[in-house]
């Protein structure tokens, strides 16, 4: 069965090349524009891995991972942030939050769907 | 004494007035300019990204179907090795450049954050110059030095406050200096 991953980001071209690599790896991708976006469609539908950005309007990344990390189903779902930052202190934020990994913008397919594998297959 | 002459006095306080409205005003209407054309920088970038990703999936589209033609092709005949090795190493190379077209693309990405936080901080610029000229030749003081050194006191203030507030702007957070793809670690 395909594995699902959502993608949240508030720039449209990150999602579109995230989609576009994910999908050549093999995975259906769900694509929101934000934090809220994301959590609702997480709640819409479950799925297999989280990726998300940090700075978006609204909601951020760690708020959506702690929303997540609140809900039953979500508990053990990976979830990878996908983000400019790159600061000791904000990744241990991440971390706290329930975050499974840390991914420094800007990402390669390749090495990002060994990462997507190694946590889901 | 030049200080004593009330006159002298008045003409100092109309010159100092004139001083710091004519900063605030060329101030602000330079960095009305500088804010306008960084806006329309970020919607430049951003229609192009628009157009390099609509192609760039095209162009991935029509090579992956031009490549299920030769496959289909050579499937039909015999291929000598040299030849299938060559269409192999031409795939790796295309699969190669794809993902660097891949990591490079996501530019618009960062030098859309960093606008936008320039954009913030021309703006509390703005505001620090309207605070330097909130002060016209209306609200001069009739005479004085202590009136005008309290004029000046309050101005001094006003942009004080102004300048904490755009210390205290977004922070940074895009320091990537290359588009080399970033690091990555599992916790």
């Amino acid at each position: 069965m395909t594995k699902t991953i959502l993608a949240v980001d508030d720039s449209g071209s990150l999602r579109q090349m995230l989609s576009f690599s994910l999908k050549a790896a093999g995975y259906g991708v769900i694509e929101a524009v934000d934090g809220q976006d994301g959590l609702a469609k997480a709640k819409q539908q479950k799925v297999d891995l989280v990726l998300t950005d940090q700075n978006m309007p609204g909601m951020d990344g760690l708020s959506l991972i702690k929303a997540l990390r609140g809900m039953a189903n979500y508990k053990s779902v990976p979830i990878l942030m996908l983000t400019t930052e790159s600061g000791d202190d904000i990744k241990a934020m991440g971390k706290a939050a329930g975050a499974t990994g840390w991914l420094v913008k800007p990402f390669d397919p390749a090495r990002l769907t060994e990462v997507v594998k190694k946590l889901i297959g | 004494m030049a200080s004593c002459d009330p006159s002298a006095n008045d003409r100092m306080q109309v010159q100092v007035a004139s001083l710091l409205s004519g900063v605030s005003a060329h101030g602000d209407q330079h960095l009305a300019e500088v804010e306008r054309d960084l806006v329309q920088m970020d919607v430049l970038l951003d229609e192009a990204i628009k157009k390099l990703c609509a192609s760039f999936m095209a162009i991935h589209q029509a090579i992956g179907m031009q490549q299920e033609t030769l496959d289909s092709v050579l499937s039909a005949g015999s291929t000598a090795p040299e030849q299938s090795e060559r269409l192999q190493a031409l795939r790796d190379e295309i699969s190669r450049h794809v993902g660097a077209a891949v990591t490079g693309l996501q530019f618009q990405d960062m030098t859309s954050q960093l606008i936008g936080r320039m954009v913030q901080h021309l703006a509390g610029l703005r505001d620090v110059f309207g605070a330097l000229g909130a002060n016209g030749t209306a609200a001069l003081p009739e005479s004085g030095s202590e009136e005008m050194l309290a004029m000046l006191d309050r101005i001094s203030d006003r942009v004080g406050a102004r300048c904490s507030e755009l210390n205290g702007l977004a922070r940074s957070t895009v320091n990537q200096r290359h588009m080399e793809s970033g690091d990555i670690e599992l916790f």
